[in-house]
């Protein structure tokens, strides 16, 4: 069975991918103004400081469903016996608009609704790679 | 501001097909000599070269100049030509981009005639599909839980839309059928007399629910070229000119995950887009008498009606469901005339502004309708762009 692609940690994200790895989620957070930050990138969205000094700090992985999708063909290997698999764009709960997209573990045929609460899982893909998904939140 | 100073005064649009017989440098070469002579001029009288050489592949495909992309550049020195001014657009409003550099090169006095092509190859192979076994960079963020692709990217904010407002994707079955009857009627299509039902849509498989194969436009090769210059020169020139009243390009969204598109950034900042468009061309939706709108996957066709005010935010589809955007009705919004990329091919925002010029030059034959004032839209209202553009009377 093909492999599923696997993150390739670089000097900026490293703390991210090592966290995850210990199912920990974390946000890139501006040390200036206190901003997430999903993607991290070079400067901070909110303040723009150019030396933002990004921590990633640990979220509480709570969120809530904006938008699905249920993919049927994938273009990446390794997800072929994971067809039709459920992605889901999170609001989390640490600041309005921040959202991040990982699958919903729940299986295709799990109802979902738009403001449904998820948690954050962790799918363990090899040793030290750890990738972030959802599952729904009791009821 | 434009204003009507430039003009399109000639084009050339080559047959639209899944795998052309000569490479795509040599379609891209001869369309242009098309175009050039269709204006009335020879290759030496055209001192600016402009468009986008996108390939638009998720795949792992190679960029070659000539082969799987054309340059400006590239083409500039297979025709032979000796241009003072060349460039490329970069940003995903590609046509809008390359017509903006068009009109900009002439109006600053840059190049007096200034060709514009746009040329897309369809690789053999999987379009999208991509054997990576490593995501590194932006990918990291997104590959590794199987986000990939302009499928995924589209379906998130059409689920959005269609959870939020009540709607169905049986009526998108709509869009894609009126792409496909019009293109149906235009003899280079790649669906030249093969019209879609909406029972074939509904029966097509899903790929990234709510998206199924028919709301995508189909990868082929194909190029089109058009001649730009002022117009003073343009009326010397044996084409009744089309004059460029004005363009909008999408300032930056908010800064996402690669390939995420929230409805409202789509819808917020898409906004922006359509003021700078209305304010630079000064003209409002209801002037306009030929919208012509993109639908590269046919919901965008619901967010420009909506963004662009023909409907308020949420109605699309049931102004679509009633058969608002049904050409051969009079009174209704003639948005997918031309048959768009789901009615052509993936031609990018070619379809949209062909459409425009044949019409408002009168040159659409027996497809021929009465338009003074046309709208090509391109890519999503937050991403990309839109030309107005004036018949020459």
């Amino acid at each position: 069975m093909a492999q599923r692609p696997l993150p390739v940690p670089d000097e900026q994200s490293a703390p991210y991918w090592k966290a995850a790895a210990e199912h920990v989620l974390t946000v890139a957070r501006c040390s200036r103004c206190g901003a997430y930050s999903i993607p991290i990138s070079a400067e901070c969205d909110r303040c723009h400081s150019p030396d933002p000094d990004y921590r990633f700090e640990p979220v509480t992985g709570r969120g809530t469903i904006r938008s699905w999708t249920v993919i049927q063909q994938s273009f990446l290997p390794g997800f072929d016996d994971d067809v039709p698999f459920v992605l889901v764009d999170v609001e989390l709960d640490e600041q309005p608009d921040l959202r991040m997209i990982g699958r919903l573990l729940d299986g295709a045929n799990a109802p979902r609704h738009l403001g449904d609460r998820v948690t954050v899982a962790f799918e363990d893909l090899a040793p030290g790679s750890s990738v972030p998904a959802f599952t729904l939140d009791a009821t | 501001m434009s204003n009507d100073q430039v003009a399109i005064v000639g084009y050339a649009q080559s047959q639209v097909q899944r795998h052309a017989e000569q490479p795509l440098g040599e379609l891209a070469v001869e369309t242009s000599r098309r175009a050039i002579a269709d204006a009335g001029l020879e290759i030496g009288q055209v001192d600016g070269f402009v468009g986008s050489a996108m390939f638009p592949t998720a795949g792992a495909h190679a960029a070659i100049d000539g082969v799987s992309m054309v340059t400006p550049e590239w083409l500039a020195q297979h025709l032979g030509a000796q241009p003072r001014y060349s460039a490329g657009y970069h940003g995903m409003g590609q046509i809008p981009g390359s017509v903006a550099l068009a009109v900009d090169a002439i109006l600053a006095g840059e190049a007096d005639y200034v060709l514009m092509h746009r040329a897309l190859h369809n690789p053999a192979g999987s379009y999208h599909g991509n054997p990576t076994f490593e995501a590194g960079g932006f990918a990291q963020w997104t590959a590794p839980q199987g986000f990939f692709g302009p499928l995924a990217m589209i379906a998130l904010p059409y689920t959005e839309y269609l959870q939020r407002y009540g709607a169905s994707r049986s009526t998108t079955a709509a869009v894609a059928v009126e792409a496909r009857k019009n293109g149906a009627r235009i003899p280079w299509s790649h669906w030249y007399e093969r019209a879609l039902t909406e029972e074939e849509y509904l029966a097509a498989p899903i790929l990234a629910d709510p998206i199924c194969r028919y709301d995508c436009d189909i990868p082929v090769d194909g190029a089109a070229a058009f001649v730009f210059t002022s117009a003073e020169r343009a009326v010397d020139l044996p084409n009744r000119p089309v004059y460029v009243s004005g363009y909008a390009l999408a300032q930056p969204p908010p800064r996402r995950l690669a390939l995420h598109w929230p409805l409202d950034d789509i819808m917020g900042a898409g906004a922006d887009t359509v003021r700078n468009l209305w304010e630079d061309s000064g003209v409002g939706p209801t002037d306009v008498d030929l919208p012509q709108l993109y639908d590269g996957f046919s919901p965008l066709v619901y967010f420009w009606l909506e963004a662009l005010g023909y409907c308020s935010p949420g109605e699309a589809h049931e102004l679509v469901r009633g058969g608002g955007i049904d050409s051969d009705v009079p009174g209704a919004l003639p948005v997918l005339s031309g048959g768009g990329a789901l009615g052509n091919g993936r031609m990018h925002g070619i379809p949209q502004m062909l459409e425009c010029y044949l019409q408002l030059s009168g040159r659409a034959g027996n497809r021929q309708r009465d338009a003074t004032i046309g709208l090509a839209s391109h890519a999503a209202p937050h991403v990309g762009g839109a030309v107005v553009y004036r018949s020459g009377v």
